[in-house]
């Protein structure tokens, strides 16, 4: 029989790596076309997107498909996250009653899974911008460090809605009906520049809106990112990180009462 | 021998509150309107204190919601005691839950390699062991089915058989041994025992007593959250089988409130048309003292108040003494009361008096019962009414099981 100690050091990127890839298989597990159906989703999104805005009420945007695709890619990998992220301590009374099993791992697994799902669609992407003749510059090389941004916020958003929703069971819906609203007012699918001058502060407030057009600053215009704005957003995530972490700590052992 | 576990006073309080609000939008509401329910707080734990050796296996008894898994749940680190302190060291393992991490859709191997590497052990650790966890659930054919298709039993062996193959110094079980039929709790049992055998040490819960006297060094009895009695296993379940005693007296007095009746009705039921009643059983040892426990060997007196309302020429008599698994130990019937007694008044008493007792300490049940000499109906029949405790006289009870109580004796043949 195996002896074990808990060493944390690989007992965690063990337990993380193993259930991301759990988390993948059961995505696609028991569907016969599996992945690609889960590529219709943001293709479907995309031609709605391309459609309405496109032909309908035209925003005049060349190589639009482009445009709104390099965008909308991460805010999915965002939206996805923060929408599962309520009910995951919840959905998992199981796992949170192993005393060894930190509950934080399974924000932790939810963002990865997700990342992995978005760096999967990612040859799309290549493939819509070449169509598009964009130029693929260097400048693409500046990818890691923003997923590093957004994989900190989006962490530090899903341990605040993940404990809160343990106690407020009304917080799932609330982030649903709050990511609807933000992908309006995030330039996914507009120009930021659009936008008059009295507003575009907010803008800079909003640490998704800088990341988003920074992916599309590296994909759609092959230039490189704002720094100013984008050192701002990794400050602001970080910020909300700590905050989350805060009160996750200091939640945790009611939530143990509750579960 | 050091501690590896030492818990001082810990209390634990749960505040209930009548319609909590559990959404944002309720509280909202009732800060708004001032309209609180005020909080109730509830004392699952009052001061235990309790400490674990190195080595020692301590079985923790009580009655349904004594508080015996919120204190596994704290000494295990799921929340934090309202107030006292825990000291624990770091490796232990914890079986509190059967099945956690597996999913409905995944295969039983599948789950089997989450459930290893959940307790700590490397996936290579989980490979090498796979087989003997699978021949242990007894699962071999089933094994790469999704477990949704499993049987409850078929789950909770293999989730048992997964959590028990990892191997910490210490151990705390929460009433999950329960599973299975009873070869494979023997196996548990077994696979335990040599546990304790190998120096572990184990805390557990668990309302199967026999599992208690045989594994445990020492044992706690809870009550409403209080530890009433640490100590030897063997009086330590007596005293649990007072306390259960207690209980259901309570209750009855409870449910039989209005007219004081002299039956106390401990549990079990009456049935009959009442033509002629047993209003009262009574117990009496050999010292003539009311009694319902009796030490194994020793003799009881029955005595049976009657009176029956219209004038009936004869009636049957019917005595039993059932074990509490409902096992017939003794049966004796007096077909005609008429022939044995002569003819009886109308309210009175029989006694029986049954010698010595070759029972073996437990719970059994004396079941009463009157019938017309042609048994063709029932006029009233005391069933599980009256229980009466054996009580072990001391020695080595472990080695004996069953109902009968013999006195073996071994000797080498030349």
């Amino acid at each position: 029989m195996p002896n074990t100690r808990f060493n944390i050091s690989t007992y965690y990127p063990d337990l993380i790596i193993h259930l991301v890839k759990r988390d993948f298989s059961l995505r696609y597990k028991g569907s016969t076309i599996g992945i690609f159906w889960s590529l219709l989703l943001p293709l479907s999104q995309l031609l709605v997107l391309v459609f309405l805005f496109g032909k309908v009420i035209p925003l005049k945007i060349d190589a639009y498909p482009a445009f709104v695709f390099s965008a909308l890619l991460p805010w999915i990998w965002f939206s996805t996250c923060l929408n599962s992220s309520a009910s995951l301590f919840l959905g998992n009374r199981d796992l949170l009653k192993k005393p060894s099993f930190p509950p934080f791992i399974l924000i932790i697994v939810n963002t990865l899974s997700n990342l992995l799902s978005y760096l999967l669609f990612l040859p799309i992407l290549i493939f819509i911008l070449f169509l598009y003749s964009r130029h693929i510059t260097p400048n693409l090389l500046f990818l890691p460090f923003l997923l590093l941004i957004q994989c900190i916020l989006i962490v530090g958003l899903s341990m605040i809605i993940a404990t809160m929703n343990v106690f407020y069971r009304d917080i799932q819906h609330i982030v649903g009906l709050g990511v609807v609203l933000l992908f309006y007012l995030t330039p996914v699918f507009y120009r930021a520049q659009s936008i008059s001058e009295s507003y575009k502060f907010v803008y800079t407030l909003n640490p998704v809106a800088v990341m988003i057009e920074s992916y599309r600053e590296i994909f759609f215009y092959g230039s490189p990112p704002m720094w100013s704005s984008l050192i701002i957003a990794m400050i602001n995530s970080v910020v909300i990180l700590i905050i989350g972490y805060f009160i996750y700590r200091r939640r945790l052992h009611h939530i143990y009462d509750l579960i | 021998m050091s501690s590896l576990l030492i818990a001082e006073n810990i209390s634990k309080c749960f505040t209930i509150q009548k319609n909590r609000p559990f959404t944002l939008k309720d509280t909202i509401i009732q800060l708004l309107t001032g309209r609180y329910n005020r909080a109730n707080k509830f004392w699952a734990l009052h001061d235990v204190s309790l400490s674990l050796e190195q080595g020692r296996v301590l079985g923790i008894i009580g009655h349904n919601g004594a508080g015996k898994s919120t204190l596994l749940r704290l000494l295990c680190g799921l929340g934090s005691p309202t107030t006292g302190r825990i000291r624990r060291i770091r490796s232990f393992g914890s079986l509190l839950e059967l099945g956690s991490g597996f999913h409905p859709d995944m295969t039983g191997r599948e789950n089997l390699l989450t459930g290893g590497i959940l307790c700590g052990l490397t996936k290579r650790q989980v490979k090498a062991v796979e087989n003997e966890i699978i021949h242990f659930a007894e699962l071999e054919e089933f094994i790469d089915q999704p477990t949704r298709t499993y049987s409850s039993g078929m789950y909770l062996r293999l989730a048992f058989a997964t959590a028990i193959q990892f191997n910490p110094d210490f151990l705390i079980i929460d009433e999950v041994l329960a599973v299975g039929d009873s070869r494979f709790q023997q196996k548990c049992l077994d696979r335990l025992k040599a546990f304790r055998k190998a120096g572990k040490s184990l805390i557990f819960a668990s309302h199967d007593l026999e599992q208690v006297r045989s594994l445990c060094n020492e044992v706690i009895v809870l009550e409403e959250g209080r530890v009433v009695m640490q100590g030897e296993p063997e009086s330590a379940i007596s005293c649990y089988h007072d306390l259960m005693r207690q209980r259901s007296e309570k209750r009855a007095k409870q449910i039989y409130n209005e007219a004081p009746s002299n039956i106390t009705v401990e549990q079990g039921s009456r049935l009959g048309t009442q033509e002629a009643k047993i209003s009262d059983v009574r117990l009496y040892d050999t010292n003539n003292r009311a009694t319902n426990s009796i030490f194994s060997g020793g003799g009881i007196t029955i005595e049976l108040e009657y009176s029956f309302t219209k004038s009936l020429s004869d009636m049957a008599l019917l005595l039993g003494i059932y074990s509490e698994t409902n096992v017939k130990c003794f049966e004796t019937h007096v077909l005609s009361t008429n022939a044995v007694f002569g003819p009886l008044i109308e309210h009175g008493s029989l006694s029986c008096h049954l010698p010595a007792l070759p029972l073996l300490p437990g719970i059994y049940h004396i079941n009463v019962g009157l019938f017309p000499t042609d048994w063709n109906y029932v006029y009233d029949y005391h069933w599980q009414m009256h229980p009466l405790h054996v009580l072990s006289k001391n020695e080595a009870v472990s080695y004996f099981s069953g109902i009968v109580s013999l006195c073996p004796v071994w000797s080498v043949l030349k």
